[in-house]
């Protein structure tokens, strides 16, 4: 898995702890990395995901919907599930701040083991606000 | 020295949008791993 992780876009380096089943991995510099071909590749490598959390830093938007969204790249942008947190970002919105958030991309549904639904977009839980710039 | 201050301020302007945003960390919880 670490080999088939490390040769994913955009990662430079994968950690895998075989005592609790986590697996870290740091971007490279450009940070180009994209979290639903992470999902597949790990899932490829015959594990099942259980949880996906990411430390982003980005520019918070609002879609057509109005509703939040962070924006990792020019053409990438998380839906941003609403929450306490969130709540605090509405302020930010704009082209000026950057925020560094870390939050939940994925979560497997309870029950029985499953693919990865990748047709779904992956939804930003904001779990914790680390700086507003 | 003016020349190497303003291509600094030009390498920076050039690099500070990229290092704006980006994915910094990913954290994974797997199951099934022997």
């Amino acid at each position: 898995m670490k080999q088939h992780l490390g040769r994913q876009s955009g990662v430079q380096n994968v950690e895998v702890s075989l005592i609790d089943g986590k697996v870290e991995i740091t971007p490279k510099e450009d940070g180009q990395i994209d979290p639903v071909q992470l999902l597949k590749a790990t899932y490829d490598s015959g594990v099942s995901v259980a949880e996906m959390d990411v430390t982003a830093r980005g520019k918070i938007v609002k879609d057509s919907s109005g509703n939040l969204a962070l924006q990792v790249e020019p053409n990438r942008s998380f839906a941003i599930v609403a929450n306490e947190l969130s709540k605090g970002l509405d302020s930010l919105v704009g082209p000026q701040t950057i925020a560094t958030v870390r939050g939940q991309l994925y979560k497997k549904p309870p029950g029985k083991k499953q693919k990865v639904d990748t047709s779904v977009p992956l939804k930003l839980l904001i779990l914790e606000v680390e700086k507003r710039e | 020295m003016n020349k190497r201050v303003t291509l600094l301020l030009l390498l920076g302007c050039v690099i500070a949008p990229v290092s704006q945003a980006q994915i910094k960390h990913v954290e994974m919880r797997v199951e099934g791993m022997t």
